[in-house]
């Protein structure tokens, strides 16, 4: 695991240099007034400024203290959000999301096959998500370790990682898993298989850790001839999430397996971060809310396949106000490049407020990430990741105008083209 | 079950229980509300007047009588507007996608199928049938699914009725000509059969319409002969020609070759949608046009065909070199240039945000009347039932929607929708879900 670790430390270092390189120096401060700025945590500002400093937020509210030198960005009366947040894609990963030879695949790491060049990042990004988490998909019962991005299109691969972002690791239950298993006459075709191979593998985990410990405590010990426990990738991931060092995200439907998954993990001593999709987490929203697991769903979404029949678009709302963080994902490059209507529709099934219909598209989807203290709403000292849109964003008519990502435009729909300044075609 | 009226709310367990009688006996008068005519206009405090399942008044509310026995629904704040229509669904197809014993949306064993009816599979007790009109989607094509060249004759359904029989308006309205590539035989690469390119699919198309043509003139033929076999007065001169055996594939086409209905034509880029015109005007086809996501190039030639085009789905993601708006912009580019449009789900269980689509076109340059055209008249009239659907006027059915707001915005809640005057029960399976988990 520390080889992981080190690769990140690794990873967002050189992103970071790679980033300043990049970044025009002349936008290092940036005003943008006369907006209606949604701030998410405390309420609208109307005609509200912000103030950007080296691509943080540096001031929000009617007046901010600005130097004169600063950019000044007239955003004509327009809301002003946070950046979206995307809980669970699947974009740019050139369809290499499942590992699909075997059910445990928890080394696995998303970021091998992130595919920078992707359109769908840009797309995505037009539709005013500034950052996303790249999950496995639910072939396996543990698929393996996310990425997290923010959408600078035009950068180069590292410069687009979230930096310093926690590492998720993706869990499946259900349908899926069954049936590309049990298609080949392989273990699990069944639930029953589908929680034995997962507790089996945890099991291993602890076997494993056990040995580790063992020669540690013969090291501190002194005994020379100790002989260290091989190396395993896999049981160094699942040791990783026994150990509470990732956000342990998990593809489930029903109730049940919403409920067997929190037994395994009491069972185990792990937590769990969220659940997604989690369709029938309506039913049981008073445990997740004990629990204090997320879930990040669709808005109305159905009847794809069996463990999707009982889902109902009131399930967002329902869970809220029994007091689940719910995030509304895409899970889709589609409903990513438009998740403001998605969550629009949680004002209609079920009567979300203006805020708490945005917090499922930005603060609670940077918590489920991990990343909600640096983006997720406009305070000050946050990533100034900030969207002015055409029209009412929890609408149907809400597109996005300008997309910043710290304090850079990476977006804006009045170019000709693609409507990126960092990118183009052909170069 | 049990929880259908312990769950719902009093008012519509009320309206349940009654509405069969009212709806039949008295008039109902909307009255207070703010009327999307389609038609003429916005009327901003509107009176409407239904009767025997049809629009019998509408106009100004103090300048438009209410017949005296009338029941008042008072609608004041609320948007009042015609059902929406859904130029191509699988409803009754399709009810849980990934359980195959729950589909019926086409047959894939041979590619030219025109004898395949929607009517008889439609399935009238679908759960997503109350889902979506609970949305203010009153009507709707369903066609099968476009995996075959000529997959079968779709059919207009109306999203309320006590069975299959009331709900299919119209059998056989029209046939989908599907040429977008998806219908070759090529995947997985050792399974390829014919037709495996667009050439196949082409000649097999051919063929089959000069099959159809072939099968149209024995038949013809064959008339002649029997009349002038009957005419003879002579009994040694009346042995009757053989009678040809009937083809139902080949019988299928010939109201399409007599130009008597119209062809579905589905294509996707420019050089499909040439094709597939050319291969339309070869044998005289009347048609309208589907899809067409990814002719941008071609869209002056698209307008000078002069017919009607089903876009979309406008979230079909762009091709990569194309800009992020491309596919959303494209009605806006179509009604610039004349064409008359009308959106669709293409969809069964997500049929229900249809009027999402028109609202986020608008986003992008269509203009709003248009939009809300493009889910109701239009596509009233380019199904052939814009006397009786379509907008808000006298002696049209009264498939009449009240919300709390602009039809095609997603915060919009549908409150009651009527389906030829009926009041429909404001319930579904995912209503009935609701309110057994919120403890009501």
């Amino acid at each position: 695991m520390n080889r992981i670790a080190m690769y990140l430390v690794l990873l967002v270092g050189f992103s970071l240099s790679a980033f300043s390189q990049q970044l025009p120096s002349a936008h290092n401060e940036v005003v943008i007034k006369n907006a209606i700025v949604m701030t998410v945590t405390h309420g609208n500002i109307s005609n509200g400024s912000i103030y950007i400093k080296d691509g943080k937020i540096a001031g929000v509210g009617k007046d901010v203290h600005a130097p004169a030198s600063a950019t000044v960005v007239d955003a004509g009366g327009k809301y002003l959000t946070p950046g979206l947040i995307d809980s669970h894609s699947h974009i740019a990963l050139d369809e290499d999301v499942n590992e699909a030879t075997s059910p445990i695949t928890p080394q696995m790491m998303m970021i091998d096959a992130f595919d920078y060049q992707d359109k769908a990042i840009y797309r995505v990004l037009a539709g005013g998500v500034t950052t996303s988490l790249l999950l496995h998909g639910s072939a396996n019962m543990i698929g393996g370790q996310a990425v997290v991005i923010k959408h600078k299109y035009g950068l180069n691969r590292d410069a687009m990682l979230f930096p310093a972002a926690p590492q998720s690791i993706k869990f499946a239950s259900g349908e899926n898993p069954k049936r590309v298993y049990g298609s080949r006459d392989q273990l699990p075709s069944t639930r029953m298989g589908n929680f034995e191979v997962q507790r089996e593998a945890l099991v291993a985990a602890q076997d494993y850790m056990r040995e580790w410990d063992d020669y540690n405590a013969k090291v501190k010990k002194g005994e020379k001839d100790a002989t260290p426990p091989k190396h395993d990738l896999k049981l160094d991931a699942l040791a990783d999430v026994l150990r509470g060092k990732l956000l342990v995200q998990i593809h489930c439907y029903r109730a049940d397996e919403l409920l067997t998954e929190m037994a395994m993990a009491k069972e185990f001593g792990y937590k769990l971060r969220a659940f997604h999709h989690a369709l029938e987490a309506y039913k049981v929203a008073d445990q997740l809310a004990a629990a204090g697991i997320g879930i990040a769903t669709f808005s109305d979404w159905w009847g794809y396949k069996q463990e999707a029949w009982d889902a109902i678009p009131w399930n967002a709302v329902m869970c809220m106000r029994k007091g689940v963080r719910v995030a509304i994902k895409s899970d889709s490059d589609d409903f990513a490049r438009r998740l403001n209507q998605e969550a629009g529709k949680t004002i209609r099934y079920g009567g979300a407020t203006e805020d708490e219909a945005l917090q499922m598209i930005t603060m609670n989807a940077a918590w489920i990430i991990g990343v909600d203290d640096r983006v997720g709403s406009i305070e000050v000292g946050k990533d100034a990741d900030l969207v002015i849109w055409d029209g009412y964003p929890l609408s149907s008519y809400g597109v996005p105008n300008k997309v910043f990502i710290d304090g850079d435009v990476y977006f804006d729909r009045s170019l000709p083209g693609f409507g990126m300044p960092h990118y183009r075609e052909g170069e | 079950m049990r929880n259908v009226l312990r769950g719902s709310s009093l008012v519509v367990g009320l309206l349940f229980l009654t509405t069969p009688v009212l709806a039949q006996q008295k008039a109902v008068a909307l009255r207070g509300g703010k009327l999307l005519t389609v038609s003429h206009g916005v009327i901003e405090h509107g009176v409407l007047i239904m009767e025997n399942g049809k629009i019998t008044a509408l106009g100004a509310e103090g300048s438009t009588a209410i017949p005296k026995d009338a029941r008042i629904i008072d609608v004041k704040g609320m948007t009042i507007y015609p059902g929406l229509i859904d130029s191509e669904s699988n409803l009754g197809l399709t009810e849980i996608s990934a359980e195959e014993m729950t589909n019926d949306l086409v047959e894939m064993s041979e590619e030219i199928m025109p004898h395949m009816h929607v009517y008889d599979a439609f399935h009238a007790e679908s759960e997503l049938i109350p889902v979506t009109r609970l949305n203010g989607i009153t009507n709707a094509i369903v066609a099968p699914d476009s995996k075959d060249t000529l997959p079968g004759q779709d059919s207009f359904v109306q999203l309320a009725g006590k069975s299959a029989d009331e709900m299919l308006l119209i059998r056989d309205i029209a046939m989908p000509l599907n040429f977008t590539g998806d219908q070759r035989r090529n995947v997985p690469r050792d399974k390829r059969k014919y037709p495996s390119t667009r050439m196949g699919m082409a000649a097999q198309l051919r063929q089959a319409f000069l099959d159809a043509q072939d099968y149209a003139q024995h038949w013809a033929d064959y008339e002649k002969k029997k009349s002038e076999t009957d005419t003879k007065t002579d009994e040694k001169d009346k042995k009757p020609p053989t009678q040809p055996k009937r083809d139902l594939k080949l019988e299928a086409l010939l109201p399409y070759l007599q130009g008597k209905k119209s062809v579905v034509l589905a294509a996707e880029e420019a050089s499909d949608l040439e094709t597939a015109v050319n291969l339309a005007r070869e044998f005289n086809l009347k048609f309208v046009l589907n899809h067409i996501s990814y002719s941008q190039p071609v869209l002056d030639y698209v307008a000078t065909l002069k017919v009607p085009v089903i876009v979309g789905p406008i979230y079909e993601a762009p091709k990569p070199y194309e800009r992020y708006d491309a596919v959303y912009a494209l009605p806006a580019q179509l009604n610039k240039r004349g064409v008359k449009i009308a959106f669709a789900s293409f969809d069964a269980h997500n049929a229900r945000n249809l009027p999402y689509q028109a609202g986020f076109a608008t986003a992008f340059g269509l203009p709003y009347d248009e939009a809300l055209k493009a889910i109701t008249l239009n596509a009233a009239e380019i199904w052939g039932v814009g006397d009786k659907l379509g907008s808000l006027d006298i002696g049209k059915t009264a498939n009449v929607i009240v919300a709390n707001g602009d039809p095609l915005d997603v915060k919009t809640d549908v409150k009651q929708v009527f389906i030829a005057g009926q009041e429909i029960p404001m319930t579904s399976r995912q209503t009935r879900l609701r309110d057994q988990y919120s403890g009501q």
